[in-house]
């Protein structure tokens, strides 16, 4: 059996098979890219904090445009060269289509990197408006001394990572508590990752030990009916787990696993009742209105009851032990300084009394002291447009709020200082920006109200090369003033190649900042995470990366594999090429789009 | 077929082995039987689901009777039975995966893949379809994305529990406690979804492509079965409509394992765990809702053409007199797959999209019953006048035609947006949904399966047990559903685990709707509960049936046993593969019956005229010729 039209096409239709194929596939293609560039337009219009413009660096985005509309030609002429059957031609121009899709993943993974290693927080604060304020750059590297968060530099992390017994260094972006105790719910039993976690950093000199037995009832042993509940409970046999027992996964898993098997025998013994009672419904009472209006009746409220009075010493459920506790807690002996990402802690409470306590993400409970657990980080950019934007809403001048924002009001500690000088240089360039571009509006005769603004972009944001070139003045603001009379201000062009990774922390020296935790609003890389202009960013290029890593695989097999079709059947690699050929002029086609809406607009 | 092909033809008859042949295959026939199983065991799970959320509505205090429990182990009662009753979290979970399995592990793979992976290619006189590789691909890729969501009921976190629709926030938030992303039901339902769109999107090119490449010589589009032009129409839904949705699940998919706010809007807070959410804000829960249901309406149509194009096949065959109306038909079904794309925000008229849109979607939704009803009507017309054979097939397709027009009919009401304030979320939308995919759509499939039978095995189906698998299966369906529209009218809402009893006592003495108390209205629970564990075991006849026929059922005596007139019955019985055994060629359109000038009552299409010309004009014959009744 042979499928027609493979090879040649039909006469009626005009095409063959594979071709109908892609076309079709296509289409379902530009509805799956409509669904995301939709998303993009939702999430554009009803976005309540200011849109991220321009945000990327244009020129390697500009690059990547122009590598992959040369290779959507090339992939058109070594087609050409199949058609004309010319074997090493194809060969030369698939081969400069694949080297096209190299370099643009290559220059895609540049741009990912800078972003994954980049961080951004959202400061809380009590200001006039609820401050809102982003500050950017890197988080440094620390270390504990006497549970105190101690700076390292990258030199000696990379000394320390050498090490045979290296020291436990982090970023600095942690939440530090000093643990006595810990709480499983055994309901959850997914605890590994946190389990490993914690025992990693306890190492050899803490013991966690459970703090009291673990007993379960056997439900056979209930049944026998020789013994009362409280007794068995004594007996050895209900022992699952000694108290003193060190943790580990596996103690944990066992008491989960008695703790179900426990539940679902109690259950047994409670169903057989509540069966019970239903079949006497039915069949003593002889009720017609079973169902849901029998439990209003009295007569059912008297036997459930009765059932309840006949449970009850079966469950001792009123004497409050219960067959099978539902959480165990763990003693940590010396107490423990744990180092936890913030992202695995939704909850901390702290209580001065009683002490506090964190939840991680599984429910378990850790009962301790919360340490001071600040971000340590070198500034790269300040953004205020969002306090901006919030202090119109509520009626306030945007530089009020903005004077009162954490980062320009407590320069006490280290760092401080610096920020604030850098905005002060900041409104100097601001000031002498706007008159140049009223000159500007002047010059062309532009009325009044129509004047040339400095952009939002311009008057609340400082800028990581702004960042850089107040730096070289040493944040002095009459310096500031001088350099942009001189004409010597440092500056970014656009074809400026250290813009390509972000601002270089090793060469510059920006403000080192200590952030203390509760100023902390919301932080994160510039990931998804951070926003759903990042969202939808990465989700768009991300499907386009795979689209074209797709591409890379199949056009690559016809190169490298192709010559066995093409001795014995050419026309049909012809066509195979063709078909693979229009899948990467839509590849190319989707990142025209999306190259505007992402990196100019 | 070229002759250079003919010629191939030998080289392929050596022995496949086991696997090869059953397991991997790349036959179109072997592929929709495979289709066939795996979707009717997920429709088996699915309804055995509906029937313990049935139970707990209607004995919300009673525990789940053992013929129900037993399938259960005790980790899992352990985990999510209270005293061995339903709790409201495990009533989510089953809701949420009775409707995701049935719409899309059930109905859609059993209708659109398993049937229109069978017969078209043989209606259209193909050896097979376009991209049999592809064809398997689908296959597996559905079964692997079937399995993935329902793995999840045995998971720590159980499998999702938001609703088929799930939506955000809400299906977002849930599962949030688990660390590793990937081992949430959630995660696995988002997971499972994106790898069936990718099959479906995969089956719906090949089968595009098939019918627009592959048609036998002669086969014009207007001589095409009506069945190939809804697989078509249906084709074209899935390619266009599926996308968005993928992105959309792409989208929350982000959500949960990156952290990012696609769906997530500012200042999300969870009561229950009393903490504000570490996310970033600003996203549009309106978003996913647009994206999901601009393909969960065309997706209503994916369910029900196929159905009707079984019953539009077997209505000529048992009728023997042609389709009446073909080509509006035709064109209807065209009109209904566009019009089919712009409806979907009316399942949104309650999310504050504002009169203007609401008013917009209304509009196109009351013009999409147009084409609906030329559908449905050609289809009564067409039994007028007609000697009708009541065959097994032909029960169940005459019976489609009332149960599916009250499933058509009851959701006028939920089209008009002021209507839909009052109906929106209650039980008449369910009980106007199910009247259409359960006694329609799947009366529909039945026929379907009643009707190919013997081109399958070569045997027909037992009578005896089809009746008695018909009769309460009709009766049991209505009792199911019927009562919804009562309850639903009367405002019960459609999420209630304990079926409103929190109702009873405050208002036992008000009437209520149609002169009935609240309390009244809850006691139809039960008697929807006992239809549906009824209706569950009157498909036993059905599955016995399936099983005995195959081996013990009547024998076909030709190859074209219902004297049917299109392509498939062409082929040996069951057909080898490479299906047809001569060089196909059309000569007529599809339902050629009891034509005058003709001596049997059936004229097949690839039969040649005696005189001989390839467009065989009837007005050749003299009309004196009786034919044979």
């Amino acid at each position: 059996m042979e499928i027609p039209f493979i090879v040649n096409a039909r006469k009626d239709t005009g095409l063959f098979n594979s071709k109908v194929g892609i076309w079709l596939f296509l289409a379902s293609e530009v509805t799956l890219f409509g669904g995301l560039f939709s998303g993009y337009l939702f999430l554009r219009l009803y976005a309540d904090y200011p849109w991220p413009e321009r945000a990327l660096p244009v020129l390697p985005g500009l690059i990547n445009t122009f590598i992959l509309i040369g290779s959507s030609v090339t992939v058109v002429f070594a087609w050409a060269a199949l058609k004309m059957r010319e074997w090493a031609k194809f060969q030369i121009y698939m081969g400069i289509t694949l080297v096209c899709a190299f370099l643009f993943l290559g220059l895609k993974a540049v741009e990912y990197n800078a972003k994954l290693h980049h961080q951004a927080v959202r400061l809380t604060g009590d200001g006039s408006v609820q401050d809102f304020g982003y500050l950017e750059g890197h988080v440094h590297y620390a270390k504990l001394v006497d549970d105190k968060l101690v700076e390292v530099t990258k030199e000696e992390k990379k000394e320390n990572d050498k090490k045979d017994d290296p020291e436990h260094i982090f970023a600095a972006n942690k939440i530090i508590f000093k643990a006595t105790e810990l709480s499983f719910v055994l309901k959850r039993p997914a605890h590994e990752a946190y389990v490993k976690e914690i025992l990693e950093q306890a190492g050899e000199d803490h013991t966690i030990i459970l703090v009291d037995d673990y007993r379960v009832l056997d439900v056979d042993e209930l049944h026998e009916g020789q013994k009362s509940r409280v007794e068995l409970l004594k007996g050895e046999r209900a022992l699952v787990i000694k108290g003193g027992e060190a943790l580990s996964i596996e103690i944990l898993d066992d008491m989960e696993d008695a703790f179900l098997d426990a539940r679902a025998h109690d259950k047994d013994i409670r169903t057989e009742f509540s069966r019970a009672s239903w079949r006497w419904v039915r069949d003593e009472k002889g009720i017609k209105d079973i169902g849901n209006l029998v439990i209003t009746k009295d007569y059912w409220k008297e036997r459930m009851a009765e059932d309840a009075a006949k449970i009850a010493p079966l469950m001792l459920i009123d004497s409050g032990i219960k067959s099978a506790p539902g959480s165990v807690t763990f003693k940590i002996d010396p107490p423990l300084t744990l180092v936890m990402d913030p992202s695995d802690i939704p909850k901390i409470t702290e209580d001065p009394t009683l002490g506090d306590t964190i939840r991680f993400r599984d429910d378990t409970t850790v009962k301790g002291k919360l340490l001071p657990s600040p971000m340590l980080m070198g500034i790269d950019a300040i953004d205020f447009r969002h306090t901006a934007m919030r202090a119109e809403i509520e009626g306030i001048d945007p530089l009020d709020a903005i004077k009162e924002s954490w980062i320009l009001t407590h320069t006490d500690s280290h760092g401080g200082n610096d920020l604030k000088k850098a905005w002060d240089c900041h409104m100097a360039w601001l000031k002498i920006e706007t008159k140049r571009l009223l000159d500007k509006s002047d010059k062309k005769g532009r009325k009044k109200g129509d004047e040339l603004v400095p952009t939002e972009n311009d008057k609340y944001r400082i800028n990581w090369d702004q960042m850089v070139a107040y730096e070289k003045l040493k944040y002095d603001p009459e310096a500031v003033v001088a350099a942009i009379e001189d004409k010597t201000l440092y500056h970014t062009s656009l074809f400026d190649l250290s813009g390509f990774a972000g601002a270089n922390h090793t060469a510059h020296h920006f403000p080192h900042v200590e952030i203390p935790r509760e100023k902390v609003g919301f932080t994160s890389t510039f990931t998804p995470k951070w926003n759903t202009y990042y969202a939808i960013y990465f989700t768009i290029t991300g499907l386009h990366g795979l689209h074209v890593i797709g591409g890379i695989v199949v056009l690559g097999y016809y190169m490298f594999f192709g010559r066995k079709m093409y001795d014995s059947n050419p026309e049909w690699l012809a066509n195979r090429v063709e078909i693979g050929g229009l899948f990467w002029h839509f590849v190319d086609l989707v990142w025209i789009f999306l190259f505007p809406i992402l990196y100019l607009m | 077929m070229s002759a250079d092909s003919q010629d191939h033809h030998d080289d392929h008859h050596h022995v496949l082995p086991f696997w090869k042949k059953y397991i991997f295959s790349t036959d179109h026939k072997t592929i929709g039987i495979q289709y066939g199983l795996a979707a009717g065991a997920f429709l088996l799970f699915g309804f055995f689901l509906m029937i313990v959320m049935r139970w707990s509505i209607a004995y919300p205090h009673e525990p789940l009777p053992s013929y129900l429990s037993w399938i259960f182990t005790d980790g899992w009662k352990g985990r999510w039975l209270e005293d061995g009753k339903v709790t409201g979290e495990t009533y989510n979970m089953f809701g949420a995966m009775h409707g995701t399995i049935m719409v899309f592990l059930g109905v859609v793979p059993l209708g659109f893949a398993a049937f229109g992976n069978y017969v078209t290619p043989l209606q259209i006189g193909a050896p097979d379809m376009a991209f049999p590789k592809l064809n398997m691909a689908s296959f597996w890729v559905y079964l692997v994305g079937g399995l993935v969501m329902c793995m999840s009921f045995f998971m720590e976190s159980g499998a999702a529990k938001s609703g088929w629709t799930n939506y955000s926030p809400l299906a977002g938030y849930a599962d949030r406690q688990i660390v590793n992303q990937l081992l949430a039901g959630q995660t696995q339902w988002l997971i499972g979804l994106v790898l069936l769109i990718t099959s479906s999107l995969l089956g719906a090119v090949n089968f595009i492509t098939t019918i627009i490449q592959l048609r036998a010589k002669g086969l014009t589009w207007m001589r095409l079965p009506f069945f190939v032009w809804a697989m078509l129409v249906t084709g074209f839904l899935l390619l266009l409509a599926f996308p968005p949705l993928e992105a959309a699940g792409i989208m929350q998919l982000m959500d949960r394992l990156t952290g990012s706010s696609f769906f997530m809007p500012t200042g999300l807070y969870s009561a229950s765990d009393n903490v504000a959410l570490d996310i970033s804000g600003s996203g549009s829960p309106l978003l996913y809702q647009h994206l999901f249901w601009f393909l969960g309406h065309p997706e209503v149509y994916v369910l029900l053409l196929p159905a009707l194009a079984c019953v539009a096949e077997i209505i000529p065959c048992n009728t023997r007199k042609p389709l009446w109306g073909y080509k509006p038909m035709v064109w209807a079904v065209i009109v209904l797959g566009f019009l089919s794309f712009v409806v979907w925000a009316h399942h949104m008229y309650l999310t504050g999209m504002g009169p203007v849109i609401s008013t917009f979607f209304q509009t196109t939704t009351v013009l999409i019953s147009v084409p609906s009803v030329i559908l449905l009507t050609s289809m009564i017309i067409s039994l007028w006048g007609g000697s009708i054979r009541f065959t097994m097939p032909m029960i169940w397709a005459a019976a489609f035609l009332p149960m599916f027009g009250i499933g058509g009919l009851t959701g006028l009401p939920l089209a008009f947006n002021l209507a839909d304030l009052h109906l929106h979320d209650t039980y008449y939308v369910i009980g106007h949904f199910h009247y259409v995919v359960a006694p329609g759509i799947l009366f529909g499939l039945f026929a379907g399966i009643y009707h190919w039978y013997p081109k399958l095995t070569g045997r027909f189906m037992d009578n005896f047990l089809g009746h008695l698998h018909f009769w309460p299966t009709l009766v049991c369906m209505n009792l199911l559903f019927f009562p919804m529209l009562v309850q639903g009218m009367a405002g019960f809402h459609r999420r209630w685990y304990n079926g409103g009893e929190g109702y009873i006592e405050k208002s036992t003495d008000g009437v209520n709707v149609f002169g009935l108390t609240v309390a009244e209205h809850i006691s139809l629970n039960e008697v929807m509960t006992g239809a549906a564990i009824a209706l569950a075991l009157f498909q036993l006849p059905f599955l016995i049936n399936m099983f005995i026929s195959y081996f013990w059922g009547k024998k076909v005596t030709s190859d074209n046993p219902w004297d049917a007139t299109t392509l498939e019955w062409a082929t040996p019985t069951p057909p080898g593969h490479g299906n047809f055994t001569f060089d196909i060629a059309v000569y007529r359109g599809p339902y050629e019956y009891s034509r005058p000038d003709h001596d049997k009552d059936y004229f097949p299409q690839w039969e040649e005229p005696k005189h001989a010309t390839p467009d065989d004009e009837p007005s050749e014959k003299p009309e004196k010729e009786t034919p044979e009744a």
